[in-house]
């Protein structure tokens, strides 16, 4: 087992950035998930910890050493692919005992330790079928076994629940977590489902075109994003954003007749910010039931949704559209008279030209 | 291997290790005797080195320029393909489209149309040399036979039929091929493209030309490039079916190379000859090659 | 659509099926008829006799004309073997192992690959004259592979560019080289595009005719096209012996392409379709 350190980590293809200066420190035993869009840089980060790619510039540590011009087999680092990458020619046992066959260990060592791998993961009776005669699941598992007999320092995973049915897709990670659990072997993980990455993860990494956009636990992601990008990334339905221009001391929210009063201790030299709120933290309320107050607000329910134990209302909050998530029994129909009330709590704000997070309330999020 | 270098140079020199001995077998067997006879057509020397190489400049181009027979072969060539691509595309294009309509016995029938193409051109030459015999042919026997004509057809031996029958042999055997290509290329065109086009009410003939033609462009490039560059070397089919006869009617550029190398014996004249029918396939293929990299 | 009969269809597939096929067809004729119903006037359409003495003539006596098809046989054969070998290799490297000038040199191969081969006569008769590869297998066998290598680096990286990349990636880490990864996983996902590719070199190799003409210039090596061709020699012309001999030469390769048509069709297209 060993800790991963990436010390100024670029790589480029010419003129073409895919990843620029990355720091990051993994701890020992750390399960680590690298989440962001497609084409954000994380899947070729991943690569070049396996050392499938080339690090342009910055160097790659592994457990204290530098591995940049290492070969994948040396480094003590065990990938597991999207699309499984077994062996189609190959039984399953040979795909399993393919990395110790070719480091020469003794046959009785090998058959010992892939009988012991999947029997933790229940493929003992499929030893001897070709991957071609598996479900998707069970080749899962395959890959995953694969990993784990070598006994790397690393595990890697590129997005490996991506090809998986959602039932499927729950089990596993649920697996993945138990394995992480027991085997503590440092994991990077390579997802752009937020629900992987807000489960599985000790801590994530936010990639956005090639730039970390934020380092943090699943809780300090989600409260406290440190830019627009993670806050409008991470959650769903998407944050609402309302651009909002001062006016004295309020805000006025531009395109409608919103206008929310300063009360969460924003940046006062700021002439304007773009507010967010996550629909789960607007409250509405029937007309009749509704509290006063400086945050309360009156709305029109433009589109009801049931999703089953929730609901989702499209919003006009006196001009402004937003999205409301709400419990699934007992909510508004479409063309109803609401009241709203925001969270002065949970509200965001962010500049808007550099998207960086302006709220004094949390510097505990770094980046 | 060398640890000093990075990961990235250790596969790239793998990756040149794996690329050098192709690239070796085609530099020695394809570019070397190119330069090569660039050097002899320029020169005086003996096949065997037993007279040292002489250089004579410009000789053997200037015999070349003002010999009848070089530009006889450069126009038989040109003739050759200008008369049998059309024909080949034009039955290519047909025998695709019949078999890509469903019916029993496709397979079979594709079978079929494909064993003229593995034919050995040289022997397929020659099957169809016995068929065009003027005493004994198969189709002199039907001709005659049925009335068409009162007296045999020299198929081969009269200057103004030559070339046509050499142009039915080669038709004959590549239609299958461009057949084969641009069928490829119809089934690759989505179905629902056709079901829409019959929404919008097209005729079936509106479809070949709205539809299939348009889409079909790529496919048919690479097929016309490939016959082509097969049709301005051609030179077994004229070798076997009429040693370039009769009077040189079917002369081809590649045929007279030859006959100036092996039976002229003048390996440097030979050589100029070369090195000009090098020049003019290679300038057509450059234009080949520089069409289908701009094809997408 | 409903379905009615096709009759103008099926008459048109007839046709080309007929004209595709007489030829070959009046070859078969003529190989079982005797001399005299060979030369007979009007033509028989249907050998009178119906004889196997000119296959019995041909192992009797014209055991060279055999000797023509096993060289043709060896040649194909060395000729595949070496192609699929060194232009698999290349094909991995160009498409696979990230070379800066990998498309440089794929557009260089397909121009060479456009080159007259009777360009290449003088100096490969020249060359091979000293160095004593004349009228030899190894020679023929490599003025093939030259002349194939093209097509068959263009068909298989064509092929490989189907094959998902991460297999190879997971064997590099599991500690494999690139040699092995090509023989052991590339070499056995990749066999259809190495068969249809092999076939249909095969079948250039054993169809090949002026470098076969120029470069064997022994009879005993001569290959079945050029034997074939020349064996009447200047006046006599003995069509018995030729449409025999003919029947036999293209028995192979018909056969191949009767059994691997898929393959070879799917083959041709593909590498046409680049």
């Amino acid at each position: 087992m060993a800790s991963v350190t990436l010390n100024q980590i670029g790589k480029s293809y010419g003129a073409v950035v895919a990843v620029k200066q990355f720091d990051l420190e993994i701890a020992d035993g750390e399960f680590l998930v690298l989440l962001g869009p497609s084409g954000c840089g994380k899947s070729t980060t991943l690569r070049m910890i396996a050392g499938l790619e080339s690090i342009t510039h910055g160097d790659l540590l592994i457990g204290g050493k530098r591995v940049n011009d290492t070969d994948p087999k040396d480094r003590g680092v065990a990938m597991v692919f999207q699309n499984y990458a077994l062996y189609p020619h190959k039984s399953v046992f040979d795909n399993m005992a393919m990395a110790l066959k070719l480091q020469k260990t003794p046959r009785a060592e090998i058959a010992e330790r892939v009988n012991a791998v999947a029997d933790m993961l229940g493929l003992t009776p499929y030893l001897e079928r070709k991957p071609a005669a598996l479900s998707g699941g069970q080749r899962q598992r395959v890959a995953i076994g694969r990993a784990i007999v070598r006994t790397p320092d690393v595990f890697l995973f590129d997005e490996p629940l991506s090809n998986l049915d959602a039932k499927l897709r729950v089990k596993m990670r649920m697996e993945l977590q138990e394995l992480h659990d027991r085997l503590g072997v440092t994991s990077v993980y390579v997802t752009h489902d937020q629900v992987e990455a807000m489960t599985l993860a000790d801590r994530i990494v936010i990639l956005n075109g090639g730039t970390v956009a934020q380092i943090g636990t699943p809780r300090e992601v989600y409260d406290h994003p440190a830019t627009e990008f993670v806050a409008g990334f991470i959650g769903s339905p998407a944050m609402n954003f309302m651009p909002a221009a001062r006016a004295g001391d309020h805000w006025r929210i531009e395109g409608s007749d919103l206008v929310l009063p300063d009360a969460i201790g924003l940046n006062a030299t700021d002439p304007a910010l773009t507010l967010g709120v996550r629909p789960e933290h607007l409250e509405v309320f029937a007309p009749e039931n509704a509290p006063s107050g400086p945050w309360v607000f009156d709305a029109r329910v433009k589109l009801a949704e049931l999703l089953g134990a929730d609901a989702l209302l499209n919003l006009s909050v006196m001009g402004q559209p937003m999205l409301a998530r709400v419990g699934g029994t007992d909510f508004p129909l479409a063309g109803g008279r609401v009241r709203v009330r925001i969270d002065p709590e949970r509200l965001h704000a962010f500049h808007p030209e550099t998207g960086l997070a302006v709220t004094s309330r949390s510097p505990s999020s770094g980046q | 291997m060398n640890r000093t270098m990075n990961l990235e140079q250790r596969t790239a020199l793998t990756g040149i290790g794996f690329v050098t001995p192709t690239v070796i077998v085609i530099a020695l067997i394809l570019i070397y005797p190119i330069i090569q006879s660039v050097v002899l057509s320029f020169g005086q020397s003996s096949i065997d080195g037993s007279e040292p190489y002489r250089f004579v400049g410009l000789r053997h181009y200037a015999t070349l320029m003002g010999d009848g027979r070089f530009w006889n072969a450069l126009a038989v060539t040109f003739t050759f393909t200008a008369l049998s691509i059309p024909l080949e595309l034009a039955l290519g294009i047909g025998l695709a489209l019949l078999m890509n309509e469903s019916f029993r016995g496709k397979g079979l029938a594709r079978l079929a149309v494909l064993f003229p193409w593995a034919l050995p051109t040289a022997l397929n030459a020659l099957i169809w040399r016995w068929m065009y015999n003027s005493d004994y042919g198969l189709f002199n026997a039907v001709a005659l036979q049925s009335g068409l004509a009162d007296r045999p057809i020299n198929f081969l031996g009269d200057t103004s039929l030559a070339m046509a029958s050499m142009v039915v042999v080669a038709v004959w055997k590549t239609s299958s091929f461009m057949a084969l290509i641009i069928l490829a290329g119809l089934q690759s065109i989505p179905r629902d493209l056709f079901e829409a086009g019959r929404m919008d009410g097209m005729t079936k003939w509106q479809e070949f030309t709205q539809i299939t033609l348009p889409l079909l462009k790529g496919p048919i490039l690479v097929a016309l490039i490939i016959r082509s560059m097969d049709a301005l070397r051609t030179f077994e089919l004229p070798f076997n079916l009429t040693d370039g006869g009769p009077v040189n009617a079917t002369e081809s550029l590649s045929l007279y190379a030859y006959k100036a190398i092996f039976d002229f014996l003048d390996f440097n004249f030979g050589a100029a000859v070369v090195v000009v029918q090098f020049l003019v396939i290679f300038a057509m293929s450059l234009i080949y090659v520089f069409a289908l990299r701009n094809k997408d | 659509m409903q379905k009615r009969p096709r009759y103008g269809l099926y008459a048109i597939v007839a046709l080309s099926v007929l004209i595709s096929f007489f030829p070959i067809v009046w070859l078969i004729l003529t190989s079982f008829k005797n001399t005299a119903g060979i030369y007979a006037w009007p033509p028989q359409y249907w050998p009178d006799p119906f004889t196997f003495e000119n296959y019995v003539s041909i192992f009797t006596n014209s055991p060279e004309l055999l000797r023509y098809i096993l060289n043709s046989f060896i040649v194909g054969v060395g000729a595949t073997a070496v192609t699929l070998l060194l232009g698999g290799m290349a094909a991995y490297a160009l498409s696979r192992l990230g070379l800066r000038f990998a498309g440089v040199l794929m557009v260089a191969i397909l121009a060479v690959s456009m080159f007259p081969p009777v360009s290449l006569l003088p100096s490969l008769f020249q060359n091979f004259l000293n160095f004593g590869l004349l009228n030899t297998y190894t020679g023929l066998v490599l003025a093939h592979a030259g002349l194939f290598l093209p097509f068959t680096v263009w068909m298989l990286a064509s092929y490989f560019a189907t094959l998902p990349v991460e297999i190879e990636e997971a064997a590099r880490m599991d500690g494999m080289g690139f040699l092995r990864i090509f023989l052991t996983i590339v070499l056995p996902l990749s066999w259809p595009g190495f068969v249809a590719t092999g076939l249909i070199v095969f079948i250039f190799s054993w169809n090949e005719f002026p470098l076969a003409l120029v470069l064997m210039t022994q009879n005993a090596m001569r290959t079945a096209p050029v034997g074939i061709s020349l064996y009447p020699g200047e006046y006599a012309f003995p069509w018995e012996t030729i449409s025999t001999a003919t029947v036999l030469a293209i028995i192979p390769v018909l056969v191949i392409t009767a059994i691997f048509q898929k393959q070879i069709v799917g083959g041709l297209t593909a590498g046409a379709g680049k």
